[in-house]
Formats: C-alpha cells, structure tokens, sequence
C-alpha cells in the first residue's frame, strides 16, 4: 500500500544542511497497522509527511497504491489526499462553522464516498450520536478527536496516516480512543501508519518501527 | 543588581514591540492606516490653509483689494494724461489697470491684465514685491520689448516656451514669455502697461485701481476727477474667506472620511496583532510583570506608533497636497474667482492636530483593547467559543451604537441651521450605517446559510466559511461601505448638478453669440439698419455692482421682448410672475443664493439704494444661478436706468437670422470696434462651463478615488490577515484533500458574498448622502437647488471596480498562499 525506497529528506539550518532522512526503506501492506516510534526531532512526522505528499523527497521513490507521488502534480496529490488517503493530527482542526455531522462527513462528500450505513456505525461506536447537531467548539477535546477518527474513516480510505492522534487526550481516553481507532481503521479495510512516542499506544497495532538517526529499524536501538 | 523601573519598563516595551519585528506586514497594514488617514487629512489641511493665507494677502492683479475703481462714464476708458494729471496731483495711491480678452490663433481665450509696475502703491505688492517674490527682472518688464507673464499651467496648456511669442487670431504677437507662478495671479496673463496699450492698440486704460485711502482723500480724490469719470467703491471686495467656507468645509468633511477610513485599517491591524500578541502579553504576566508596566508599555507603544505615523503621514500629506492643489485651485476659482497660488506651507497647528488625531485615533485602535484585554484574567477560558461570542457580542455592541448615532442624526436634521451641522449629519448617518453592517451581513449570511439548507456539504461548507471570516472582514467592510456610500453620495451630486448645469445652460445661452466689450455701444449696434439683415433680435444687458446683507450684489437690467427674458425659467415663482415682472409692477426677479444664502422669500420686498434713495422691489420670483457666488437680482432694464442712471453695459447677446452665418455677425463685430476673443458662440460657451464644471469636480473624484483605494488598503490588510491567522487551518483542509482551487473559492465567496452585500446596502446609503447633499447641504453651502436624478450607472460602476479591487486583493492573497501554504503543510502535526 505504501512504499518508500531510499528515501533522503534534507532540511537547512544555521548550523548546517541536516538529513531528517538517509535513505529510508518501508513497505506497508493493505490493512497492516504499522506504529512509528521515535524521539522528539527524529523525523517521524517528516516521513508521515512525505507518504502523504505534503512534503517532497530530496532523495528516493515513494509510492502509494502503486502511484509514484513524484510524477504527481497538485492536483493528482489532492485528490490522492481526498481519496486514498487520510491523516488524523493531534490537533483535531475540524471545520468551526460546520456542525459535528457535516464535519464527519466532510471528507466522504469530497470525494463523493458516502457511506449511510458505515456513517452510523461510526457515529454509534464513537458515541457521538447526541452531538451531531452541535459544532466543534461546543464539545470537548476528546469528543472532537472522535470527530475528526470519523471523518478520517468515513469514506474508507485505503491508507490512515496518523500523527499522535491521542497526543491530546488524557491518559486514560486515549486508550479508549485508541483503542476504537485500531478497531474502525480495520473495519475501514484501511492501512495505517502512526507517529507516535508512546509504547503503550504502539501496542495496539501490527507492528512497530523505530526512527533514528535517519534510518528505520524493527527494534529500539 | 536588581534592573532600575525605567530598565524594566524598557524591557517589556521591546518585549511588546519585537512582535511587529516577526510580523512585519502587521506593522506595515498599522503604518499604512496611520499614514492614509493622516496624509489625506493633512493634504486638505495644508491646502486649506494654504488657501486662506491665499486670500488674505492683498493683490494688486485682481484689483480685489483695490478700495475705489475710477472708470468713465461714457465707457471711452481713461485717458493717459488723466491719470498723470491724478499723480501729479500728488494721488499717489492711484495705478491704470488695462483688462482684455483676446484669443490665441485656435480660438482659445485668453485674459490679459496690465498695470505701471513702477506706480503701484506702496503695501500693495510694490515693484520690488510684485516680481521679486517670483525672482524675475522686473526691469525687463517695463521697457520694450517687454515680457508676458505666463502662469506656468497655463503656458503648459497653451504650449508656450520661456522667451516664445505666443501669437493671437489676428497675428499680433505677444511680448516673449516669461514662466513663473505667483500668488492670486490665476489663469491671466500679465504684462506692463505701455505692452498691453500697444498690443491691443489702445490709448485708455481700461480703469484707474486706487490703494488704501483715508476718506478725506477718497473725496478730494472725486472731487478732482474730470467730468467723465467717476470714483466708485469697489463692490467687487470679496470676503473669500466668508465665500468659500462652505467649500473648505466641505473638503474638511471629506478628509475626515478618509481618516476615519484610514483608521478602519489601523483596527483591522490591530485586532490580528492582538491576537497574535495574547500569549506574550499573558507570558509577561506570567512571569510577573505588573499590570501598570504593561500599561505604561502599551502608551509608550502608543506614542511611538502616533509619532512615525503622523510624521510619514505628513510627509505622504504633503505630497498629496501637492498633487491635489491643481484640483482645489480650479474649484476655488471657478467657484468663487479666489485665487490660490502654489507655494504650500506646513503649519504647527496642522502637525500638532495631526498628532493629536492619531493619538486619539491610536487610543481607540491599540491602546484600549491591549488594557481591556489586561483587565481580564492571566489565563484565558473558554477557547474558540469565547471567540465567537465576542465576534457576536462586538456585533450586537455595534448595532446598539448604530442606533444611537441614528436616533442622534434624526435629532441634528431637525435643528439642522448650518453647514457643519449637515455634516454633522453625514457622519452620523454614515457611521450609524457602517456600525450597523457587521449584523446586518451576518443577519444576511445566516439566511443564506438557511436557504442552502438542503445544498451539497461542500456549498454549504464555502458558504458557512463567512462565519470564520467575518469577524476579520467587519472592519473592512464598514471602511468599504463608508466609501462606496461616499462615492455614490457624490458622484449622484454630481451627476444632478452636471445634468441641471447642461439643461440650465440649454435655457439660458439660447443666443447664438455674446459680446462683452466695452468698446461697443450696445444699443447703436442692435439698431443699426446695417445690421438688420443678419440681426434677428439683440439683448443688451446693463448692470450695476452693489452691496445687499454685505456681499458683492448684481442688478441686472434685462429687454423683457427678448427670447431669454420670456423663457426665463424660475425655480419658484408667484403666479404670472415674468408678465406681472415685466409689466413694471415693481417686482424683482431674485437667484436662488438670494433665496437660500440671503433668507428672501417670495412677496418679500428688498430694499435696493438707487440713485433716488432706497427703494423696495417685490420679489417675484427666484431664478436657479448655478455656480454664482453672489447675490443678483434682475429688473427690467427701462426700471434699472430710471433707478441707476449710470449703469454700464453688461453685455450683449444676439440671435442671428435663420441661414446666416457666425461670420457674418462677428464681421460687424470687428466692424463696431470688438476685439477677436470679446465676444462667444454659444456652443463654445457651453463647451467652457462643462469644461469649467469637471475641472471644479477633479478634487471631489481624487478624494473619492483615494477613499475608495484607503478602503482597498483596508480589505487586503483584513484578507492577509485572515490567511495568516489560518494558514495552519488552510494546510490541514489540504491534507484532507481541499484542491488549491476549493481553497480560493472559500476565500473568494464569502468575501465576494459580503461585498455584494455592502454594495447593495451602499446603493440606498448613498442615494440618501446624495439627497442630503443636494436637498440640504448644497443649498446651505451654496445656495442654489436642483433636482436629484439618480442612476444606476455610478452603482454599477462602483461594483465593477469593487470586483476589480477585490479580484487583485485575491490574486495577492492567492500568491501569499502559494507562497505560504506548502511550508504550513510541512509544518502540519508539529507545533501548530
């Protein structure tokens, strides 16, 4: 689903020209669940960057769904975006001027996947059925990364990249929300990919990746 | 070593101001309300000042300020060896003036005014003054070949060199030009005497000027007239000051707008500096310091910002001035005859007044909102909701202001007695207006949001997106809707005024030539047998200059058989007036300034001083007088001899015979003695008058045009600063797969949406400006009436270029974000 080969990202600074990336290799297969863990300034949210096309490689061949991001232009990486990709942020950035049911379906009606019946699943298992009618600075932190989880999945998009998507929430929501998350990305049919620092949040997906130094390795170095 | 309170207090002040250093746009949008609002407000301010200085020195060139006027009473001038006789009796007060019109070899007219150089009194512009103060040889001047002083606009106009002899119709030749700009020389030409008695081949002046004189000297200076002249007071002393207030006032009026615009931006600014500045300021307090440092920092940040920006904006004012005074000048002299000249002088007063301004300006802007938000808790609750409601609480704060102001406009319309009341009026209407809109476009955009209830989420998504930008944009709006009201208040004045000159032009010049030479006896030409086969009626007109309520009167005596006369079109009348008129009932025909400006109403009598004593006249009837600054009153011309018994010949007017040719006609002329450039066809009057017209308007439409562009400023300052604010925001949508094109329709329509909205509101706003200008202040400034005509083209214009600027105002904003965007994105996820 998702494929970096020999991926460099170089970033100047002051001091210096400084490689975030030197030549990463990843494959992440359709509906695996992949946790990235790193330090803080290590490049995880670089390499979550790059896979969704937000971001250009200095170096290397990402692809996604078998589409190279570097023969695409503006237009195909939106419509990428909208469509076979989805990111959830630890700022939830819903729409402040639409209510909790248009943001949820906001992204499905962009790319024009409406899904009723996945809709109220979603609504039911994320315990948003009495707030569909408010707007997003009418609910609480938690509620809000519900929404944006929903509107994220909603029109089943075949890769999730998430960027410590509880990093928000207190200790004990975020395993509550974590642990639905993992349960609707899989009922999405969806690949996932998640930044995170924590172990415990790692835990719940397929398998967990370590970010140091610019490479990628299967266990803590 | 604890740091000294002037250290700390220094400490946080950088603290404040090390925000502008890393958002730099945001104190250039803060400078550039300052410097737009204080550089229009001072340009009209130096202007205005600059023009009243204007007036009040004394000129000899307009003879204004001459106290006496000695002229013959046959109209044969005054000889040369009466004037050396007056000096040699020891009249040294006394100066021949020679006034013409002559026209250059196209036919444009040209005014030529000459006196004796070496006989001007003294303190009244002496030899030395009268051309040291433009730096010439004045020696040069009164000796052959002399020199013709050219105003520098007007040789530019006419094409003329330094040292070049413009040639007239006939192929005279004038002295070689000189170019230099004085004081109250407007557009006339100006040569010595002896040149202008040999170019136009004469042998008389056309009057004696006398200086300041005691009585006694007035009256042995009569007394040793010779029997064909006659000491007159000059009637013609204008109080420019009192005549053109209403003008100066006017211009006030308009500077004031475009401050209070230029202040839109300074709120605008402000309000995202602010927001960008709440966690310093909460840091600061944080760690402790006081809310009285933080204050003193605030008026200390105050104070720098009202000094550079009232120094820039005096600058850029002094510019603008410089490009307006062409424009004031033409409409100041075209209005009133006053000159003003070129050299503009910067006054204290205008600098301190600025400052102050901006200082008050600044108080409202900055310094009050950073103590409100002072006075509030170290840690703020509520989030993104308190944010809304404050935009709906700000809003409804607003309209509640709007009311007031409105209840208060409602209370100055009926006390209404004075020009600045009216404007007075304006304002508030405005204001009340602009104040209102924020919750009229929101009560608008939530109707909309209603009525697209059941449209696809994305529609409603770019629609809803108004709520996110409207509290950024309802500053820029109210600047926007102050201008366009303006603009179309105006340009609907305009329009009215041009349309009622055109067909009151139509009415009145409906002769075919006008003649006003003083070589020629009027009545002797009209009964000349001579002329009979060409000549089908003539109107000679005759006059007097006297004073009524202190200001310059003219009475006129008028043929009542003469096609004019009978169609004279009165704008208010008693029954039958023009018969009952010319039936000698003792009646007088008054202009609407008599009206208006003098308190007459119809069935009053006026009191006028004839040659036998005062005597009342009834008015009759008022007469529209568009863009006279005096009173006059027409009588018919048999009641104005028996009355004054030495009125002169005012001009004369004459309607040639179907198929006759203007040739024909000005051959006699010539033949009777006219000069070429005495006399007018009709259309070239009326071509002048329209020229006259726009030329007097070119200040109004520069005003209206800066305004318009001060309110551009406002909306591209309020639209960056939605982007920057939201930038994080525009990257996230991004991520979700929002193309570049989605992106700017979400920008685009509800700005494009909001700005419909307040062109729409500005069309009724601006034709009720346009109603009180017309219908109240104009006939208050001025004195005359017309009626209103509206038009949809001004609107339709202003729209258009409203689009126009909001269309660059995006294509900056869309190339800000193509810039901006990519790096948000990068940047998406880490320290948002």
């Amino acid at each position: 689903m998702l494929s970096f080969r020999g991926v460099v990202k170089r970033y100047a600074q002051p001091e210096g020209e400084v490689t975030v990336l030197g030549g990463v290799d990843l494959d992440i297969a359709a509906g695996e669940a992949v946790a990235l863990l790193g330090e803080s300034g290590s490049g995880k949210s670089t390499l979550l960057h790059l896979a969704a096309g937000l971001d250009a490689p200095d170096a290397g061949r990402i692809t996604v769904g078998g589409q190279t991001l570097a023969a695409m232009d503006d237009r195909a990486l939106a419509a990428l975006r909208r469509g076979t990709v989805s990111l959830v942020f630890q700022q939830f950035h819903l729409i402040g001027t639409l209510s909790v049911a248009d943001n949820i379906r906001f992204q499905a009606a962009l790319c024009g996947r409406l899904d009723a019946g996945f809709e109220a699943e979603l609504i039911e298992r994320l315990g948003l059925a009495t707030q569909l009618g408010k707007y997003p600075h009418q609910l609480s932190g938690g509620q809000q990364q519900r929404v944006a989880i929903a509107r994220a999945l909603l029109h089943r998009p075949a890769l999730v990249l998430a960027d410590e998507p509880t990093g928000n929430l207190d200790e004990r929501s975020s395993g509550a929300v974590m642990a639905l998350f993992r349960e609707l990305v899989k009922a999405a049919g969806s690949a996932l990919l998640m930044v995170t620092h924590s172990r415990d949040m790692a835990d719940y997906l397929d398998r967990r990746l370590w970010l140091r130094e610019g490479r990628l390795h299967d266990a803590p170095v | 070593m604890r740091p000294s309170e002037p250290e700390r207090l220094g400490g946080v002040v950088r603290a404040l101001l090390s925000h502008y250093w890393r958002h730099r746009w945001q104190a250039v949008f803060l400078l550039a309300g300052l410097v737009a609002g204080v550089a229009l407000w001072s340009a009209v301010q130096i202007i205005n000042s600059h023009a009243r200085a204007s007036y009040a020195e004394a000129d000899f060139v307009l003879g204004a300020q001459a106290t006496h006027w000695i002229r013959s009473r046959s109209g044969a001038g005054v000889a040369q060896a009466d004037y050396i006789a007056l000096r040699r009796a020891g009249f040294r007060q006394v100066f021949p003036v020679v006034q013409a019109r002559v026209s250059t070899a196209d036919n444009t007219p040209l005014a030529i005014i000459a006196t004796d150089l070496l006989a001007l009194p003294e303190g009244m512009a002496g030899e030395g003054d009268a051309l040291g103060g433009a730096n010439l040889d004045w020696l040069a001047f009164v000796q052959p070949p002399y020199r013709a002083w050219f105003p520098p606009d007007v040789a530019r106009e006419l094409g003329v060199a330094d040292g070049a002899q413009l040639e007239l119709h006939d192929g005279r030749r004038l002295p070689p030009a000189v170019l230099a700009a004085r004081e109250q020389q407007g557009r006339q030409i100006f040569m010595d005497v002896g040149a202008a008695l040999a170019l136009l081949g004469r042998d008389t002046f056309t009057a004696l000027a006398v200086g300041p004189v005691s009585p006694e000297v007035a009256a042995r200076l009569a007394a040793a007239l010779p029997a064909d002249l006659q000491l007159d007071a000059n009637q013609q002393r204008l109080d420019l000051t009192q005549l053109t207030a209403s003008l100066h006032t006017q211009l006030t009026a308009m500077s004031l707008l475009s401050f209070a615009v230029g202040l839109f931006i300074v709120f605008n600014a402000v309000r995202f500096s602010l927001w960008y500045r709440r966690p310093t300021l909460r840091t600061l307090r944080l760690v402790g310091v006081s809310v009285r440092a933080l204050a003193l920092a605030i008026v200390a940040e105050t104070l720098v910002w009202s000094v550079v920006g009232t120094a820039l904006g005096l600058v850029a004012g002094w510019g603008i001035s410089h490009a307006l005074l062409p424009s004031v000048s033409a409409s100041l002299q075209n209005l009133y005859g006053a000159v003003v000249g070129a050299e503009l002088l910067l006054d204290p007063v205008t600098i301190a007044i600025a400052w102050g301004m901006t200082l008050i300006g600044l108080a409202f802007a900055l310094a009050w909102p950073l103590l409100l938000q002072l006075r509030g808790p170290v840690l703020p609750g509520g989030g993104a909701s308190a944010g809304v409601l404050a935009d709906a609480r700000a809003r409804r704060v607003l309209l509640i202001g709007a009311g007031v102001l409105a209840l208060a406009a409602v209370g100055v319309y009926w006390q209404m007695a004075s020009v600045i009341e009216g404007f007075v009026l304006l304002g508030l209407v405005l204001f009340a207006a602009a104040w209102a809109l924020p919750q009229a476009l929101a009560g608008a955009h939530r109707l909309l949001g209603r009525a697209l209830a059941g449209a696809p989420l994305v529609q409603r998504w770019i629609v809803s997106d108004g709520w996110a930008q409207l509290p950024a944009l309802r500053t820029a709006m109210m600047a926007l809707l102050l201008a366009l009201t303006a603009n179309l208040g105006v340009e609907t004045l305009v329009g009215s005024f041009r349309t009622a000159l055109a067909g009151w032009l139509d009415q009145r010049i409906g002769a075919d030539i006008y003649v006003n030479s003083a070589q020629l006896d009027t009545r002797g030409f009209v009964a000349d047998p001579d002329n009979a086969g060409w000549l089908a009626a003539g109107h000679a007109r005759t006059g007097v200059t006297l004073r009524w309520q202190g200001r310059p009167t003219k009475v006129y005596g008028l043929d009542t058989t003469t096609p004019d006369t009978r169609a004279l079109p009165l704008a208010q009348a008693v029954p039958d007036a023009l018969a009952r008129w010319a039936g000698g009932e003792r009646l007088i025909l008054a202009n609407e300034q008599a009206h208006y400006l003098g308190g007459l109403r119809l069935g009053q009598s006026v009191t006028l001083p004839t040659d036998d004593g005062p005597i009342d006249y009834t008015v009759a009837g008022f007469f529209h007088d568009y863009g006279n600054p005096y009173y006059q009153f027409y009588l018919p011309r048999e009641v104005l001899a028996r009355g004054w018994r030495d009125v002169s010949s005012t001009g004369l007017a004459l309607w040639l015979k179907p198929g006759v040719s203007a040739e024909t006609a000005e051959t006699a002329l010539v033949a009777a003695g006219v000069q070429p450039g005495e006399w007018f066809a009709q259309g070239d009057i009326k071509r002048l008058s329209m020229r006259i017209f726009d030329r007097t308007f070119a200040m109004t439409a520069a005003m209206n045009m800066l305004t318009l562009l001060v309110a551009g400023a406002a909306l591209l300052t309020a639209l960056l600063a939605i982007v920057h604010e939201r930038l994080p925001e525009f990257a996230q949508w991004r991520a979700l797969g929002v193309t570049r094109r989605e992106l700017l329709r979400v920008i685009a329509v509800p700005l494009a949406l909001f700005v419909t909205l307040t062109w729409l509101a500005a069309i009724p706003l601006g034709a009720l400006l346009s109603w009180l200008l017309i219908h109240e202040l104009n006939v208050m400034s001025f004195g005359w009436s017309m009626p209103m005509l509206w038009s949809p083209t001004p609107a339709l214009k202003l729209g258009l270029l409203s689009a126009g600027i909001v269309a660059l105002v995006l294509v900056i904003v869309l190339s800000q974000l193509t810039r901006k965007l990519p790096q948000a994105m990068a940047q998406l996820g880490s320290s948002q």
